[in-house]
Parts: C-alpha cells; sequence; structure tokens
C-alpha cells in the first residue's frame, strides 16, 4: 500500500512538472494554428477561434523578408549548410584533443587543457569584434566559411570539455597492452578510444548542434542577404518598429525553426543521458 | 564679373563629367544597408529598389534583421573589414560621428544641383550636414509628438476632440480614470518611456527642449520646465497599464481600438500598424499632442542614407543615381505612401491619392512649424543626441517611469548628473 | 633510429599541436584583445589610444552596472540552486524505474532544443500580467490571482531566473540521473543489506558517490549564467527601467548600443574576472582532490 502511494505520488510529482516544462510548447502549438487577428483580439494565451493552417506555409515559403519572398525556407537551408560542416568538424578536433590531453601526457597539459576550457565562459560580445578582424585578414568575411570556422573554434572548446573528461575513465591497462603491441598514437586513437566515443560523441554532436544552429548574434554579423540563417529569419519575423506584431507566424516560424533541435533531443534524448553519465564523472 | 575658384571649377567639371564619361561605361551598383527586412518600410525599401533598376542600375539592399543597433553593427563589421557599404541607413548625430571613422562621399556638388537644400527642413539640413558638407540624404520624416485617441473611448467619457493644452490632457485622463479605462495605452519599453518624457517637455516649452535636450544648457536642465516635464510624465506613468512595462505598444493596439485603454502618444508610424491591424480610421482620432502655449510644436524624427567611399566606379555611379532618386520629387509618393512617413521635400505635393489625410495633417504640421522654428528633435530617437548621451538620459526616465519611489526633483537631478558625466 | 620510428614519433605531435594550439591562442588572444582595448579610448571603432583606467572608473561609477553586477550574482545563484536542485528532484523521481521514462525524460529535456530567444518571448507572455497567465486566471474567473513579477522592479530578475530554470533544469537532470545510474549497484545492495531506507541511501551512499557530477553541472550552468542575454533581452528588455539587467546586457549595450567599446570591454574584463570568484576555489578543490588521492 505504501508502495503504491510511492508511486502515485511520484507520478504526481513528475507530472506537474511535465506541465510546467509543456505548457509554453503548448501556446506556442496554439498560436502557431491561430490567425495573427485572432490573436491580436483574444490574447496570447488562448484556444483557437477557428484554425488557421496556412501560417506554416505561408511563413516556410511565401514570407517577404527584404526583396526575397520565399519564406523561411532559404535561410533553413543556410543554416543546414553551416550547423553540419561545424558540428563536425568542432566534434572531431575535441575528440583530437581529448584524445592528446587525457592519453598522451605532456608537460603543462593541464594548463592547456584549462585555457581551452576558459574558452567556455568568454561571453559572444567581447569575441565579435576580433573575429571580424580574424575573418577580414582571412578574406572570410561575409562568407558561410566564415561562419562554419567561427564556430568550429568557439566550439572546440566546449568538445574538448566533454571529450577530455570522458577519455580519463578508460583504463589505462587497455592502453599498456596496446603500447606494448607496438600500436603508435593513430592506431590507439582508431582501434581503441573510437570504438568507445560514441556516447560522448552523440553528446558533443547534439550539443554543438543545438548551439549552433540557435545562435544569432554571429549569424547575423558575418553573412549576408539570402546566405543569413535560420534565427536572422526568425527575428526578421518578429523585430517590428512599424508594423503590428504577427504572432501566428512567428508561432508558426519558431516551430518550424526549432523542428531540427527538437528532434535531435527527440531522439537522441536517451544517448545524451548515456553519454554525459560517462562524460562528467571527473 | 563672378570670380570662379579654380578648385571650384575642377569640383564642377569632376562633379560634372563623371556621370557623362561613366555613364556609358558602368553600369550603377549600390549595396545597401538598413533594418528594414519586412513590413512596410522592407516594402518601401522594395520598391525604392525598383525604381533604381527601372533607371538602369543594380540593386543590392541587405537588410539586417533585429534594430538599429544589430544593424550598426554589420555596418561596423563591414566597415572595419574594409568593405563600407555604398549606403547606409542612419540618423541624427551619429551621422556625425559615423563620418568621422570612415571616408564618406561628398555630396555638396550633387545636392546644390537639385537644388534640394531649399525644401529640407532646417534641422535636417544641420543633421546631413555636420562638418559643412553633405555627407548624408533624408528619406523621410516622422512626427513624435502625435496623439491618437480611441473613438470608444472618448465617446464613453463624452469627448469628441483631441486635448490642446495638458491640462485638458490630465483633465480627459481623469475621467477616462473614473470610467475604468486605462488612460494611456502606451508601451513601457526605453524608447516609449523617453518618448512620453519628451513629448511632455516639448509641448510645455520647445524652447525649454532645444536648450535643455538639443544643446544640453545645465542651466535649462535644471529649470522649471524640465521639472514640470517629470512631474507629467510622473502622470503618464500613473495612468499606463502596469503590464505595458517590458513590451512594445502593439500588444495593447487592440484593447486601445475596443476603449479600453484611451489614449496613445506616439509617433505617426503607430497609423500602419492600426491599418495593418485590422482597424479603421474613424476608431481613433489622430492629431498633434498637447501643446500648452497653444502653438505647433512639431518633434521630428527623420532616416538618412549616408554614402561611404567606394573606389570602384560602378558605385559611385549608383551613389549618384540613389542620391538623384532621394532627392527627387517621386520619393514622396514612391517611399512615404508605403510607410505612412513624411515626405522630406516641403514642395511634395500631398494631395495626390496614396497619402492619407493624417499625413497630410502631419506634413502640414511640419511645414508650419519650420517656418515657426518650432522644430525640435527626438531625443529616444536618437536625433538630439549621439546614442551615448541618448542612452545614459533614457536610462534615468525609464527608471523615473518605472519607479514611481523616484519623485520629480530626485528624477531632475538623477537627468543633470546623468548630462554631466557624459558631456 | 629508423625513418619509420622517427615518423612514427613526429606525427603525432603534429596532430596534436595544432588545433591544442589554436584553441588556446583564440582563447588567450581574444582575451588578450579585451583587456587591451579597455585601457584604450575606443568608442565606435577600436583604436589604440591610451585611457589609463578611466573606462573602469566609468564603469564602477555607472547605475547600469551596479544594479547588473547584483543581479548577476543573484541570477546565478539562485539558478544554479533551484536548476541543480529541480534536476537532482527529476533525476531522483526518473531512477526509481517508473514507467514511461523515456516519455518523462524527453519532456524534461527538450527546453535544451529551444533557442534563448523564443524562450524569453513565449515566457515574456506568459508572465506578463496583462496577456499572459494573470489574465487567463482572471478570465477564468479567479479575480484574486496575482503574479506581477514580470513587471515588479524588485522581483523582474526572478522571472529571468524561472526561465532559465525552465531551459536547464533538464540539462542537470540529465547529467544527474547519468550519475545515479552510474553508481555501484553493489553499494546499493550493501547500503539496502544495512536496512537504511530510501532516504538515507540516498544521503549516506549515493550522493557523496556522484560528488563530482555535482560540481561538473554546476560548472555547466555557471557559465550559462554568465553568457544570460538573449533571454533577458526578450523576457524584460532589461527592465523595468534597468531593473533586470546583467553584465552582458551591459556590455552588448556599451559595446555596440552606444558604441563605446573601451567601457564595454571594461564591463566584459570585470565579468571575467568576476569568475574567478569561482574558478580558483574550484581549481583548488581538484588539485586537493588530486593530491588526496595520489
Amino acid at each position: 500500500m505504501r508502495n503504491r502511494l510511492n508511486r502515485l505520488a511520484i507520478h504526481a510529482t513528475l507530472i506537474a512538472f511535465a506541465a510546467f516544462y509543456l505548457v509554453p510548447l503548448l501556446v506556442v502549438l496554439l498560436n502557431s494554428v491561430r490567425s495573427t487577428e485572432d490573436i491580436n483580439h483574444a490574447g496570447v494565451i488562448g484556444l483557437p477561434h477557428g484554425f488557421v493552417w496556412s501560417n506554416f506555409s505561408d511563413t516556410w515559403s511565401h514570407y517577404c523578408i527584404a526583396q526575397h519572398c520565399s519564406g523561411i525556407q532559404p535561410y533553413f537551408w543556410n543554416s543546414l549548410q553551416m550547423v553540419v560542416p561545424a558540428t563536425i568538424l568542432s566534434t572531431a578536433l575535441g575528440a583530437l584533443n581529448g584524445y592528446s590531453l587525457s592519453l598522451w601526457r605532456f608537460r603543462g597539459d593541464g594548463w592547456v587543457f584549462g585555457i581551452v576550457t576558459l574558452g567556455v565562459f568568454l561571453p559572444e560580445q567581447m569575441r565579435l569584434v576580433p573575429w571580424v578582424i580574424v575573418l577580414r585578414d582571412l578574406n572570410l568575411f561575409n562568407t558561410i566559411s566564415g561562419l562554419v570556422l567561427v564556430h568550429v573554434i568557439q566550439g572546440i572548446s566546449f568538445t574538448t570539455l566533454f571529450c577530455r573528461n570522458y577519455y580519463v575513465s578508460i583504463p589505462p591497462d587497455l592502453l599498456k597492452a596496446a603500447r606494448i603491441d607496438g600500436a603508435g598514437f593513430f592506431r590507439i586513437f582508431w582501434r581503441i578510444v573510437l570504438p568507445l566515443s560514441p556516447p560522448i560523441l552523440i553528446v558533443t554532436v547534439i550539443w554543438q548542434f543545438t548551439g549552433i544552429w540557435n545562435e544569432y548574434l554571429y549569424g547575423v554579423t558575418f553573412s549576408a542577404g539570402e546566405h543569413q540563417p535560420i534565427t536572422a529569419a526568425l527575428i526578421a519575423l518578429s523585430a517590428r518598429l512599424t508594423d503590428a506584431p504577427q504572432y501566428g507566424e512567428q508561432s508558426a516560424a519558431v516551430l518550424m525553426a526549432a523542428a531540427p533541435t527538437l528532434l535531435v533531443y527527440l531522439f537522441g534524448g536517451r544517448y545524451f543521458v548515456r553519454g554525459l553519465a560517462a562524460g562528467a564523472v571527473k | 564679373m563672378t570670380k570662379i575658384s579654380r578648385r571650384g571649377l575642377l569640383a564642377g567639371t569632376a562633379a560634372l563629367a563623371a556621370p557623362g564619361v561613366h555613364a556609358q561605361a558602368v553600369k550603377p551598383k549600390v549595396t545597401v544597408i538598413s533594418q528594414w527586412s519586412s513590413g512596410p518600410s522592407g516594402a518601401a525599401m522594395v520598391a525604392l529598389g525598383q525604381e533604381f533598376e527601372k533607371r538602369g542600375g543594380v540593386w543590392e539592399h541587405d537588410p539586417v534583421p533585429g534594430f538599429t543597433t544589430e544593424m550598426m553593427n554589420k555596418l561596423r563589421a563591414q566597415i572595419i573589414a574594409g568593405d563600407p557599404p555604398a549606403a547606409s541607413q542612419l540618423k541624427g548625430p551619429e551621422i556625425a560621428a559615423w563620418s568621422k571613422i570612415a571616408p564618406v562621399v561628398d555630396l555638396d556638388a550633387t545636392v546644390a544641383a537639385a537644388g534640394y537644400e531649399a525644401v529640407v527642413p532646417a534641422e535636417l539640413v544641420r543633421l546631413s550636414k555636420p562638418h559643412g558638407h553633405w555627407v548624408a540624404l533624408p528619406i523621410q520624416a516622422y512626427r513624435i509628438n502625435s496623439l491618437f485617441l480611441s473613438k470608444k473611448a472618448a465617446d464613453t467619457v463624452g469627448v469628441t476632440k483631441l486635448p490642446a493644452t495638458w491640462a485638458e490632457f490630465n483633465a480627459i485622463a481623469e475621467k477616462m480614470k473614473a470610467a475604468g479605462i486605462t488612460p494611456v495605452a502606451n508601451g513601457g519599453i526605453r524608447w516609449d518611456d523617453g518618448m512620453k518624457w519628451e513629448i511632455a517637455l516639448c509641448g510645455i516649452s520647445p524652447e525649454a527642449y532645444r536648450k535643455a535636450i538639443m544643446e544640453l544648457d545645465e542651466k535649462t536642465l535644471k529649470g522649471p520646465e524640465v521639472l514640470a516635464a517629470f512631474r507629467q510624465c510622473r502622470k503618464l506613468a500613473a495612468w499606463s497599464d502596469l503590464g505595458t512595462s517590458g513590451q512594445d505598444y502593439t500588444p495593447f493596439v487592440p484593447r486601445f481600438i475596443k476603449g479600453e485603454m484611451g489614449m496613445l502618444l506616439m509617433g505617426d508610424w503607430a497609423a500602419g500598424v492600426y491599418k495593418r491591424s485590422g482597424f479603421a480610421v474613424s476608431d481613433y482620432i489622430v492629431g498633434p499632442a498637447p501643446s500648452d502655449d497653444g502653438k505647433i510644436v512639431f518633434d521630428l524624427n527623420s532616416d538618412e542614407f549616408m554614402f561611404w567611399q567606394r573606389p570602384e566606379p560602378e558605385f559611385q555611379a549608383g551613389q549618384k543615381l540613389l542620391a538623384q532618386i532621394v532627392m527627387g520629387k517621386e520619393l514622396g509618393p514612391l517611399f512615404c505612401q508605403i510607410t505612412g512617413s513624411i515626405p522630406v521635400r516641403s514642395d511634395t505635393d500631398l494631395s495626390a491619392a496614396g497619402f492619407t489625410a493624417q499625413q497630410r495633417e502631419a506634413s502640414h504640421a511640419m511645414g508650419e512649424a519650420m517656418k515657426a522654428g518650432r522644430i525640435v528633435l527626438s531625443l529616444a530617437h536618437n536625433m538630439a543626441q549621439t546614442n551615448q548621451i541618448t542612452a545614459a538620459m533614457i536610462d534615468v526616465l525609464t527608471e523615473f517611469v518605472h519607479d514611481d519611489r523616484i519623485s520629480a526633483e530626485e528624477g531632475q537631478k538623477r537627468l543633470v548628473d546623468a548630462v554631466d558625466n557624459v558631456r | 633510429m629508423s625513418w619509420r620510428d622517427r615518423w612514427d614519433r613526429i606525427l603525432p605531435q603534429l596532430v596534436i599541436w595544432p588545433p591544442l594550439l589554436i584553441s588556446c591562442t583564440y582563447v588567450l588572444a581574444f582575451s588578450a584583445w579585451t583587456v587591451f582595448v579597455s585601457f584604450t579610448r575606443s568608442t565606435l571603432l577600436p583604436e589604440y589610444s591610451w585611457a589609463g583606467w578611466r573606462n573602469y572608473t566609468a564603469m564602477l561609477a555607472s547605475r547600469n552596472w551596479h544594479i547588473a553586477y547584483t543581479n548577476l550574482f543573484i541570477y546565478s545563484g539562485c539558478f544554479v540552486v533551484l536548476t541543480m536542485g529541480i534536476g537532482l528532484l527529476l533525476a531522483v523521481l526518473i531512477d526509481q524505474r517508473i514507467r514511461g521514462e523515456n516519455i518523462y525524460r524527453t519532456i524534461f529535456l527538450y527546453p535544451l532544443a529551444v533557442s534563448f530567444v523564443v524562450t524569453g518571448t513565449v515566457w515574456g507572455w506568459l508572465l506578463n500580467p496583462s496577456l499572459g497567465v494573470q489574465k487567463l486566471m482572471h478570465d477564468l474567473g479567479w479575480t484574486s490571482f496575482k503574479f506581477e513579477w514580470l513587471i515588479d522592479r524588485d522581483m523582474a530578475i526572478y522571472t529571468i531566473v524561472i526561465a532559465g530554470v525552465w531551459q536547464a533544469s533538464g540539462f542537470a537532470m540529465a547529467l544527474l540521473l547519468a550519475g545515479l545510474r552510474s553508481v555501484d549497484s553493489d553499494l546499493y545492495k550493501a547500503a539496502q543489506i544495512d536496512g537504511s531506507g530510501a532516504l538515507r541511501t540516498y544521503r549516506r551512499v549515493i550522493f557523496p558517490t556522484i560528488g563530482p557530477i555535482f560540481i561538473a553541472v554546476m560548472v555547466m550552468l555557471l557559465q550559462f549564467a554568465i553568457k544570460t542575454y538573449d533571454l533577458v533581452v526578450a523576457l524584460t528588455a532589461g527592465g523595468p527601467g534597468l531593473a533586470s539587467t546583467l553584465p552582458t546586457v551591459v556590455v552588448y549595450d556599451f559595446m555596440f548600443q552606444r558604441g563605446e567599446l573601451a567601457r564595454g570591454s571594461a564591463a566584459a574584463v570585470m565579468l571575467l574576472g568576476s569568475l574567478a570568484f569561482v574558478l580558483v576555489p574550484y581549481g583548488i578543490y581538484r588539485r586537493w582532490k588530486r593530491r588526496s588521492y595520489a
């Protein structure tokens, strides 16, 4: 009996919290199927007075940003074009760095790790102007490659942190045995470390993908016109001075823009937990 | 016989020769940065671009989503990267500040050739010629001190016309409050708070406004008019809905039209917002905000294009073409009919069909105020001072509006201190 | 030494060093540049003219900075504690082998997928007394319901805590759940044989084991808290007045809105400097831990 009461209490608490987490999503979902007039008249929280499905299609392919009336669709692909290489590169380099720092000790590696990790704390506002200067000197200003470079280098701080903390928990005996067998740097990485890495690699991929996909400041400053990422399009939809807020379309756009990251967490959630377990125990 | 200086001759020939020599060789091209990515302003830029291309140019408009700061960020980044746009949106004293950091095009010859200076309000001329030479061209103007009165709310309290003085305004507000209507429909973000205060001050005394805000005269800042503005602003804050803090005024537009909120002190772009929200012109009454001495006061806000020096001939040709379009009489109908703003040229014919009655009234007001020398520049919209000084003053004003523990005297003292610190 | 051996020795160096070097250079160079600019007279663009400590004294004297810095401590403290607490609670509850674990976990994790701007905007709607939950309650008949923190000078910063906790507690839960799952089952069984109840088991056995995870969670949450910017701008715009502004907002405001790069850089340097309050004790703790295991 006590057990059942306990179970009930646990579920009740969990459901209460779940409601707290779901309310914003519900509001956005509801608003995305209401017409803007409806929302303007009845308030931002409320049930639809008649379902409007055109918000999605309008925002996806017809909305006018600057002189391009092709909706947020091109910006979606721009984001994808930028985020995928950046995620892959920063994850790969982070794994390499983590491997180097944890399993091939050298003098001062603690300091190096500390400095790289410090990068995690730097606020993006103070990095903006230095990046402009760097990109200018590399001739990558206003290009997608430039944006990818920015995100890769910034991402390495996170990915190195995750990977290194994960790799230190690899039993040293494994490595000793491999070295006795004559394996070198790459052989060990390829044969031993990499096969053990999927949990943490999934964590870094999820983390990077979400972080870069949702990033606004650099996306807007280092790209131009129709090459901007989707965060820029979202802001174009919502930041208005001389126009009425278009809540319906804004909500639909938000849902479509968040779809990739939401899906990533939907399907990758369990791996996220698993990977973090091993990675964070130090 | 007038002496023609050799330099003037050279400059003149350079200005005149360039189009002649190059017009057949290069297609005029222009890259423009602005914050107008969507809505009516975005649509107006599209129309401007179409006109530019109709006249044989290549138009590349790169709007930066967000507000003015994001646009200036992009502009700054482009300048650092050595690739400034051919034209960028800028306004107010920022034109003077930005024109010092990278080379800008000297437009004197083009402006003189078009006879433009005579038809532009003196205040805008002054802003566009920070160091004695034209470096920017105004595109549109707005009146900040407009008052919108909800018809339904007015009917509830038995009011039929706009209050002419602040005393009348306050009386109407009291009536509305007693009837359960929120008297003031403004929002609660920084520039809105600044606007409430500045509209109060320019209605109390435009001379005091000019001295205190535009010239930062210490005596006037400490004077009775400024104190009275703080008191009036305190009233306006008390009459606003608390839920507007941190929000724009636009989410509350439906309540304003329904008559639950009574009066909005806003720039005349609000009329466009009402229209696009699906409301009719008959739902509200619009006109100038109260002016205590009964004479006309015009609080001016305007946007300009600044032209950055580019060595490429196609950009130079493009800049000339854009300048001609912007200075021409057709810019009014082309641009301002879409945005709902006031054309800059005082000789624009507003009786044409595309203009609204409200635009005509506001434009007429601007003309009259110009003649009477009663135009002031908006503080909250970065026309009166540079962003640095403006932000310091708005810090004080926005805190004042949202904290009723700050008395009017304390608010004035803080304003004086803030100005001293940044002077 | 044969050619092959020499190659085997050099190649790893060639591969190890470049990415590490680039990363270190990036962190150090950008930080150094910011520190340098904070001592110049830069306004709209960086310029390299000396200004001494002027920018620092100006920022330290400004109300914006005072309010922002105080808010930083309030916000970070509440945010880290609440996020950690809720994350722990949720992790413990889910760890009880309940049905529907996958669903709950997904529901608690998804806020991480949402951008801060969206979070701030939606919570701004929800917490606004005239637009959101309070209005809804009033419309439904519960007219004495009051939740006006968003427009209250003293409480506005806590609305940012609410939105931040909403966004990040799933992350804390995930880390802590992972930690709980990784506790040695032998330890757990031993405690049960000893006859201790659930609560005591947790307190005496399990929490100490996952102690290091707490630290890791705290570090990640701290960097969230320090870098909070989009959330504030979207939720309260720093208001009412200046009441909910944070240091990153001040940095952006001064650097880019007001065109005072040097002042903004000084604020950024001071913000990073306050990290020392946390990082130095953490560094000492880790060194102590390493020594005590050696």
